[in-house]
């Protein structure tokens, strides 16, 4: 089965937050986390998100096991399992855990499972107006950079 | 719970239009979407859009008339409020005429139509609006050049794309959302960006001209230049459809490059290399932005880029700068009833003899609204309605605004909160946001379409601007329909349609004919394209447009320097806030927490200011503080402020409305404005920067 994961092309991120909100309403998130995040530097936009990591530090760091992988590979967390204690939030290489104040666990992107089941498309993907975000089977993903790395007469 | 139904409507959280599907459950708005089938987005939404459940349900939102008294605001019903106004205006009317009521909106929530009726019927002259510093002021600039504002036709296939002094994917982008823009460029159009601050669209244009703010006018006559010393223009179009060739050519002849380049910074090589890639990519459109009407070269400015479009041979071509038919439905103005608005009251519009370009399309400059309150002159204003705008925090010379609105002796503001300017109303009435609204959207724009805003909830006792404006007017004795849906069906008449069936269609457009000139020519006196202008000859200011250097600038206020060393460019834009709105909204304010001030690293370091510091940055009127940022794509002689800061969360009357307002920083004086127009110098003046 194909495993699935996300990717910012940054050259095409204008920083216009558009996934950030989209991304909020959809997991009916309040002020605190953010599952995506785009950070500004103008010209330049640095999008924050998960990887969904083949091998994930955070599912590693879990010392209750409360994140795990589906099989697509979507890393994910049991909010029931989670204690807080934080540990995935120091494990992430991408700063992508988020903690939940109100509901004191940690929360993470989940690719939006459940729109995935409907056939549809994750709510960052379905906004975004540049078409920086891709998600699907990571080889996808990776014909994806080599084409963008492309020059524009060769595409 | 109940099922989830889906609504198909058209957003308003900016100048909108982008589709929107709405999932209503249990008679509440639980979650917005794009609209994939949407001709106008695509089915992108923006951080904006996305956010309006946060806004309809906002715990602040006031959800029923109120009236001021001096214990405090108090709940009334909306017939005792709009009796109170009725009462109140009448007996205004009576003493001193219609004139002396001000009826005002911001930048509109599509009720531009309903408000007009309203002050035309009431009989009073004196519209206040955005117009003389945005949009509008492009259309009425280009209506007496051209006949019609020529938009960039994305959908046509432009291969040059030109963004002047405009970020179409960050903010308002009028007739088009950003999608459509890059859509095109991703086709592979070129792109040259003018915007004096290295943004996104700059890093990826093939030129990006870095100009000094506000001398936009400059560089285009500059790109004029070039095409005429190597003859990049089309000769067949320049020698049957332009009026006053000869003459224009000679004031080209005023701006040899060098002059262009002192004027503007930019370096006259890459004006050349621009001017070139523009004239010789064909089709190649212009997409211009509010920047180059907020200064005293508005009309001028925005003359001289519909100029460029006509002698390259652009204009209403596919893939160029077109004229878009409209689908058939009511206009705005034929709505609105503006020619019954009698000569007599006409003749009484404040500022009318000396703006006469602005007293065209019918609205005044707020200058002479202010100046009619405080000092009388030349007759005073008594009393005003403000719909859906905050010009406390959006007008030039907020210190004298605040003034004038605070001494006005009866005050409606139509809005969803308690705004500063709010603040100072007499009378609150609650309007409906975009999700209670039922109207045909977009009908004022220029690109062809309308679009059918569905109500998709009622919320508290709300209404949407266009039944306030209906029931107020009824009980003052004008000509309105019984429903909101009544007064649709005639706007829909044209069409064939009704709201009802209209609604089910979703959105009309306009059959689309190139090159109309071609048929009939141009709407204007000689038919052609007047860039020697008849109209404004008649009125007796320069037939031809020009660069008039900026009012408080380096050049012209030399002794300033001394004191205020640096270029203020007022008013960035952020794609999370509309103007004054937005700052309250939770998932937005989380984005952007803080007003922003851009300053390049090197002046920063001659302040001793590190990013994040508070940020004191002053004008010739006043002081306000934001935090800094430091920006390395803008000029060192620059400083980039953002406007529109009000702080919500501080509860008391003015809720923060001096502490990190640019617009106290802003000049309205009349010899700072557009002499034709009234524009107001919103983006340009001398300032000085200390840490807090």
């Amino acid at each position: 089965m194909a495993k699935f994961s996300l990717m910012f092309y940054r050259q095409d991120c204008m920083g216009c937050h558009a996934c950030e909100v989209a991304c909020k309403q959809e997991h009916e998130l309040g002020v605190g986390p953010r599952l995506v995040r785009v950070f500004e530097r103008a010209p330049d936009f640095f999008p924050v998100y998960c990887h969904h990591c083949a091998n994930a530090p955070c599912q590693e760091s879990c010392p209750v096991d409360a994140i795990s992988k589906n099989e697509h590979g979507l890393v994910l967390i049991d909010k029931e399992l989670c204690i807080g204690c934080q540990e995935c939030m120091e494990a992430c290489p991408f700063g992508a855990m988020q903690f939940d104040d109100d509901q004191e666990t940690a929360v993470k992107c989940d690719l939006c499972v459940d729109r995935l089941k409907n056939d549809k498309a994750p709510a960052c993907y379905s906004v975004c107006p540049t078409g920086c975000i891709s998600w699907g089977a990571t080889k996808v993903l990776a014909d994806r950079v080599a084409q963008e790395a492309l020059p524009q007469k060769m595409k | 719970m109940g099922d989830v139904k889906k609504v198909r409507t058209a957003c308003r959280q900016c100048h909108g239009g982008c589709g929107v599907i709405a999932h209503v459950q249990d008679g509440k708005v639980i979650k917005v979407e794009g609209d994939p089938d949407s001709p106008i987005s695509n089915g992108t939404l923006c951080s904006k859009g996305l956010s309006v459940t946060q806004l309809a349900y906002h715990p602040d939102r006031i959800l029923h008339p109120m009236r001021k008294t001096a214990q405090g605001w108090e709940r009334i019903t909306w017939d005792e409020a709009l009796d109170t106004i009725a009462e109140k205006f009448n007996a205004v009317i009576e003493a001193y005429g219609p004139e002396s009521i001000v009826i005002g909106q911001g930048t509109g929530r599509d009720y531009e139509s309903h408000l007009y009726r309203f002050a035309n019927q009431l009989g009073t002259p004196n519209v206040l609006t955005a117009g003389h510093m945005c949009y509008v002021s492009r259309v009425a600039s280009t209506l007496v050049t051209v006949g019609n504002l020529p938009i960039c036709d994305y959908e046509g296939g432009p291969k040059c794309i030109v963004l002047w002094g405009c970020n179409p994917q960050w903010t308002n982008p009028d007739e088009y959302k950003g999608e459509g823009f890059w859509r095109a460029y991703r086709k592979g159009a070129k792109l040259i960006c003018i915007d004096p601050r290295k943004g996104f669209t700059a890093k990826k244009a093939d030129l990006w001209l870095q100009l000094r703010p506000g001398t936009d006018a400059a560089l285009a006559m500059g790109f004029h230049h070039v095409i005429l010393e190597e003859d990049l223009y089309d000769t067949q179009f320049v020698e049957n459809y332009i009026n006053g060739w000869e003459a224009f050519k000679e004031r080209v002849g005023d701006y040899p490059l060098e002059k262009v380049q002192e004027i503007t910074w930019v370096d006259k090589d890459l004006i050349r290399q621009a001017a070139r890639m523009y004239a010789k990519t064909k089709p190649a459109g212009i997409h211009w932005g509010v920047p180059t009407e907020q200064t005293n070269n508005c009309a001028d400015c925005t003359r001289t880029l519909t100029g460029l479009m006509a002698v390259t041979g652009n204009l209403d071509r596919p893939g160029g700068n077109v004229l878009f038919v409209n689908p058939p439905t009511r206009t705005v103005a034929e709505f609105s009833r503006h020619k019954d608005l009698s000569h007599e009251q006409r003749a009484k519009r404040l500022g009318g003899d000396q703006y006469k370009l602005g007293a065209r399309v019918a609205f005044i400059t707020p200058k002479v609204a202010w100046e009619a309150i405080l000092t009388e002159k030349p007759y005073p204003l008594k009393a005003g309605l403000l719909c859906g705008t905050n010009p406390i925090l959006t007008r030039a010379n907020a210190r004298e605004v605040y003034q004038a609105l605070d001494k006005l002796e009866f005050l409606t503001v139509i809005d969803f909160f308690m705004t500063p300017t709010a603040d100072l109303a007499d009378i609150f009435l609650p309007a409906g946001t975009w999700l209670e609204q039922d109207h045909v959207a977009d009908n004022w724009k220029r690109h062809g379409f309308v679009l059918a805003r569905q109500k998709c909830v009622e919320i508290g006792e709300a209404w949407q601007d266009h039944k306030i404006f209906l029931e107020l007017g009824k009980r003052m004795g004008q000509d309105w329909w019984d429903t909101v849906e009544d007064a649709l069906d005639y706007l829909l008449e044209p069409s064939d349609l009704t709201w009802e069936e209209f609604k089910k269609v979703g959105y009309l457009k306009g059959e689309m004919v190139y090159h109309k000139y071609q048929e009939r020519g141009f709407s204007t006196p000689t038919g052609k394209v007047e860039l020697y202008s008849t109209v404004l000859e008649k009125w007796g200011y320069d037939p031809l447009p020009k660069y008039t250097e900026l009012p408080e600038s380096p050049v012209s206020k030399p002794e300033l320097l001394d004191q205020y060393p640096y270029i203020l460019n007022a008013g960035l834009r952020t794609p999370t806030f509309f103007h004054s709105a937005n700052r309250n909204i939770p998932w937005l304010r989380e984005i952007r927490p803080d007003p922003i001030v851009e300053i390049h690293p090197d002046t920063a370091q001659k302040h001793g200011i590190e990013e994040g510091d508070w940020v004191y940055i002053e004008s010739p009127r006043g002081r306000v503080k934001e935090r800094a940022k430091f920006n390395e794509g803008i000029d060192p002689r620059v400083i980039v402020a953002e406007h529109g800061w009000w702080y919500p969360e501080i509860k008391d009357p003015g809720h923060g409305w001096d502490i990190s307002n640019i617009n106290i920083l802003t000049d309205n004086s009349h010899e700072s404005m557009d002499p034709a127009i009234g524009a107001t110098n919103l983006r340009v003046c001398l300032c000085n920067i200390s840490a807090v």
